[in-house]
């Protein structure tokens, strides 16, 4: 995705006017204004560049009532599972807890989307701009939207561009996030999701492939064997991105940043953190994540003095799949196999505490295999 | 007779539709809004007078994978 120069981004196509839904639109019933100033400096008073967040209701949500309704609990929009993990290692401790809120905002709050930042411009958090001179987009595209904020892990897993590991299979069909993150999936449905693994609506990988339990399927004894005990992503992903120990701060100028300390590349199958009906499985990939004791100390000392009620290595499912794999390629190169599993030596000393329901114990491990299916 | 009324009233009302949808987009594309937003070189003058005002609000002080 390549840069906009400052004028490409309100750049309008005068071809909106031929809209049919939107072209009678006019700018001022959105974004405010004055119409018919001819001094842009005093014209844009009041304007609001994104009339779409927090509330989409008197912009979009005037005819698509429908989608308006589940708006502000869609995960894009509320934010609520990055609210409620730093709630949960946070300190109770009220003083503590206010300044956090203050870090938040200055540097979680700005990571959201909104009507405007899928359909029409590039989101905030990647400096926005039109994606196509203000023409609605019914599905945002790929490059623009969803992998310039699901950037550095996503994209780059699922275009194949971490060197010597290959793109998605998925990728390889052509196949756009859309296929298997649908609009209802990212409009919401109206309930109140305390994870993105929770929705119902979420993509599974049996919604497309339907077949591999049945008789007949190819590899059908591998699939039954292992239904209920790994993940397709145990098998099928390759090695992915991890980060570790993000701080934030404000510099000098009272800029924000952050600083994350490392990244690797790593495979870690682990004990299932998030073990539901929807997600059975005993073994799970684990992704290591860029939270740390220390991240808010800029502003508050101890804030997270929960920090070992969740693990730092989180259930993920990577966006690097494959029919093939290291892991997959015999039982043995899997079973017995202790380095593709998250054991408590490949834990740092002071993340152990946290880990502890992830880590695998040896005993665990599966054991070399004498049988192997034809 | 009545063929003919029918005709016309079906004109008309095709007619009433078409202006009221032209002078619509006319009274659009006359906004400021629309003539600046759509010229390249009101954009580009804009933008450079709003950046000589505005500084950069990105720390350099970021480091690693967001």
């Amino acid at each position: 995705m390549g840069p906009l120069a400052p004028h490409e981004k309100i750049f309008v196509d005068s071809d909106i006017v031929d809209d049919e839904n939107h072209g009678e639109i006019a700018c001022h019933e959105c974004h405010g204004g004055n119409p018919d100033d001819p001094n842009w400096k005093t014209a844009h008073k009041g304007v609001v560049k994104d009339p779409t967040y927090p509330d989409a209701t008197t912009a979009c949500g005037d005819c698509h009532d429908e989608i308006n309704e589940n708006y502000q609990k869609s995960l894009h929009v509320s934010l609520r599972p990055y609210k409620l993990i730093i709630d949960e290692r946070a300190s109770s401790n009220t003083v503590i807890r206010n300044k956090l809120g203050c870090a938040m905002n200055t540097h979680c709050s700005g990571c959201h989307s909104s009507c405007g930042q899928c359909h029409i411009s590039r989101p905030n958090s990647v400096e926005g701009g039109f994606l196509d001179g203000h023409l609605f987009q019914k599905k945002p595209p790929m490059q623009e939207v969803c992998t310039a904020c699901h950037g550095s892990r996503i994209q780059k897993e699922y275009l194949g561009e971490h060197e010597g590991l290959l793109p998605s299979i998925h990728m390889k069909k052509y196949m756009k996030c859309d296929k298997c993150h649908t609009g209802e999936e990212m409009h919401g449905n109206g309930k109140d999701y305390a994870h993105r693994y929770d929705v119902e609506n979420g993509p599974k990988c049996v919604d497309c492939h339907k077949e591999i339990y049945k008789r007949e399927a190819k590899n059908v004894i591998t699939h039954r064997i292992h239904k209920g005990k790994a993940s397709c992503h145990v098998c099928h992903s390759q090695p992915y991105n991890n980060c570790s120990t993000c701080h934030v701060g404000k510099d000098k100028q009272g800029l924000a940043f952050f600083k994350t300390k490392s990244s690797w590349f790593d495979f870690k199958i682990g004990l299932n953190p998030l073990k539901s009906e929807k997600r059975p499985e005993k073994f799970v990939t684990l992704r290591h994540i860029p939270v740390d004791k220390r991240t808010f100390d800029f502003y508050v000392k101890d804030a997270l003095s929960n920090f070992d009620t969740l693990p730092t290595w989180k259930l993920a499912t990577p966006h690097n799949i494959r029919l093939k794999t290291t892991q997959n390629a015999s039982c043995n190169a899997c079973h017995g196999n202790e380095s593709l599993f998250l054991l408590e030596k490949d834990v740092e000393d002071n993340e152990k505490g946290a880990n502890k329901n992830v880590i695998v114990p040896a005993n665990l491990i599966p054991r070399k295999q004498k049988w192997q299916p034809k | 007779m009545k063929y003919f009324r029918v005709i016309g009233l079906a004109v008309a009302f095709c007619l009433a539709i078409f202006l009221s949808n032209t002078f619509i987009c006319q009274a659009y594309e006359d906004t400021q809004c629309f003539q600046c937003h759509t010229s390249a070189k009101k954009l580009i003058e804009a933008t450079r007078e709003i950046a000589k005002t505005r500084p950069d609000l990105k720390s350099a002080e970021t480091e690693g994978e967001g």
